[in-house]
């Protein structure tokens, strides 16, 4: 039997609501429809598509991470202090040096072990996610606090600078990164048996468990996923900044949360995809731009991002019951 | 068994490439004997005040020739002894001449003027970049950041403020002859010669 008009409408629900934000953004404003505005708002949103992109995994297993900015700025100021000044252990008269790669990849390694440990806690003593992840998001802003003395870190060399204002083959390097992250993710999640455990698992978890799946295992590696991902997002925010701020990503997870919900992520987990994220975060992106291109005041702008959330909330109720 | 050794084999040489590509070690005595001295602005703006300043005296202009030929031709008079380290419309003069107190008040010691021009030496409010560009002597290119530059004006400021000006202004009367070589801030656009501030980097009293 063929699905009713409205629940096929409801699939591209997401790509409506970004084609009518456009339209009406292209009238309103000569500035909205140029190239540079248009690389201008994808550079903007490449940051929150990789947070959102982790978030999305979790959600998916009726999950939640409010750690996410808190992980961004911890990883994105390990990166710029180990990049700056390296470690210097005086007892042994030694320096440690880090390249640029070396650099990153302790700032990933760093957003992963965090990421892990909140799937870790979350699994091993079932606490909550929410509560969880809030605990994090203290502890990482804690520590990006200690590690940085509060200042920011800046002038970490053109090299590195050039992760987040620099362009190949056309297209800015964020992007690029920003689209290598959401390919291997769509691949994961619908090509993977994990990717299918993660539907699965947000779908029916006690279904999942008698059907032989290690949900703690499942679990940990999305939640060790998304604090990667979070770590990508701090890398690409101090490389743009050129300086990692020690309150880089205050409420970035609000965002990455309102992207997941916009582009059709059911809250109550097993329902959704990646790449309706991507336009959940594209939709949040263009209408951040284009109310800051239609000179509305910020405070208004907080006014109806909260809006829009919560009319993408009933609208994805209103799906849930009619599905 | 032997594909799975293979494996290991490959992750253990990739791994170990990466992490010889990631980081280098150094002894910290050396590094830190190699380090660069720090710049420090007090020692470079008290060496610009007593040696490179003095050794420059030929440069400043007198200050009444300056004045008649800001009158006469101000476009050449500024290219000829203006300077300024930013592209603003401020520009500065090193001048020097002497003059009999008029008057002194807190904040200024007044000169009588054989021109219409009021002309004073401050001696409370040392502020700006006027003593630091007007002899020339001062490039961008010797400095590493905006912040030095920036400090060197406040250390030079400070310099005049508390070892230049107080033993001057302490024994300076009214009717005394002094001397002085100094610095002033013109604009470019909108000259105007009725009341020329000096920021003084030399004060003797000649009676």
């Amino acid at each position: 039997m063929s699905r009713p008009y409205s629940l096929q409408l409801a699939k591209f629900q997401s790509l409506i609501a970004l084609f009518i934000l456009c339209l009406a953004l292209s009238i309103l404003s000569d500035k909205f429809l140029t190239v540079d505005n248009g690389w201008n708002v994808l550079r903007q949103i490449s940051v929150n598509i990789c947070i959102s992109v982790g978030m999305t995994l979790i959600v998916l297993t009726s999950g939640i991470d409010l750690s996410v900015g808190s992980v961004l700025a911890l990883s994105g100021a390990i990166t710029a202090g180990l990049l700056k000044s390296g470690i210097e252990l005086p007892g042994n008269d030694l320096f440690i040096g880090f390249t640029m790669l070396g650099a990153i990849l302790a700032g990933l390694l760093t957003g992963s072990v965090l990421g892990c440990f909140n799937g870790w806690i979350i699994t091993r003593f079932k606490v909550p996610p929410f509560v969880a992840t809030l605990g994090m998001l203290t502890i990482a802003r804690g520590l990006t606090m200690l590690w940085t003395k509060g200042y920011p870190i800046s002038g970490l060399g053109n090299n590195f600078a050039f992760i987040g204002s620099g362009w190949f083959l056309g297209i800015p390097v964020l992007v690029w990164i920003a689209s290598v992250v959401v390919v291997l993710s769509v691949f994961m999640s619908n090509k993977t048996a994990f990717g299918r455990y993660i539907f699965a698992i947000g779908g029916n978890e006690n279904a999942s468990r008698l059907s032989g799946i290690n949900i703690n295992k499942v679990k940990v590696l999305v939640y060790t996923i998304a604090g990667l991902l979070a770590a990508v997002g701090g890398i690409m925010v101090t490389s743009r900044l050129d300086s990692a701020q020690p309150n880089a990503g205050m409420s970035y997870e609000l965002d990455s949360i309102a992207a997941v919900v916009i582009g059709g992520t059911s809250l109550s987990g097993g329902r959704g995809s990646i790449m309706g994220t991507v336009l959940g975060a594209i939709i949040i992106g263009v209408l951040n731009n284009g109310l800051v291109l239609l000179d509305v005041s910020p405070f208004w702008q907080q006014v109806v991002k909260g809006f829009v959330i919560l009319f993408a909330v009933i609208i994805d109720k209103a799906n849930s019951k009619a599905e | 068994m032997l594909l799975k050794v293979g494996k290991y084999v490959v992750l253990i040489i990739a791994a170990g490439l990466i992490a010889y590509n990631s980081v280098y070690i150094k002894k910290l005595s050396e590094l830190r004997s190699a380090e660069v001295k720090p710049f420090n602005a007090k020692e470079y703006a008290r060496d610009y005040l007593y040696k490179k300043l003095p050794s420059s005296a030929g440069k400043a202009i007198e200050i009444n020739e300056l004045l008649a030929q800001l009158e006469t031709n101000p476009l050449s008079a500024f290219s000829k002894y203006s300077h300024s380290l930013s592209e603003g419309d401020s520009k500065y003069f090193l001048v020097s001449g002497t003059g009999t107190i008029a008057e002194i008040s807190d904040e200024y010691i007044f000169l009588k003027s054989k021109t219409a021009a009021n002309v004073k030496i401050a001696t409370e409010y040392i502020v700006g970049n006027t003593a630091r560009d007007a002899s020339g002597l001062i490039s961008m290119d010797e400095f590493g950041n905006s912040m030095d530059i920036n400090t060197v004006s406040e250390e030079i400021n400070k310099l005049i403020k508390t070892e230049i000006i107080p033993p001057v202004k302490a024994k300076a009367k009214k009717g005394d002859l002094i001397a002085f070589k100094g610095c002033i801030e013109l604009s470019k656009s909108d000259v105007k010669l009725d009341n020329i501030e000096i920021i003084p980097v030399f004060l003797t009293i000649k009676n």
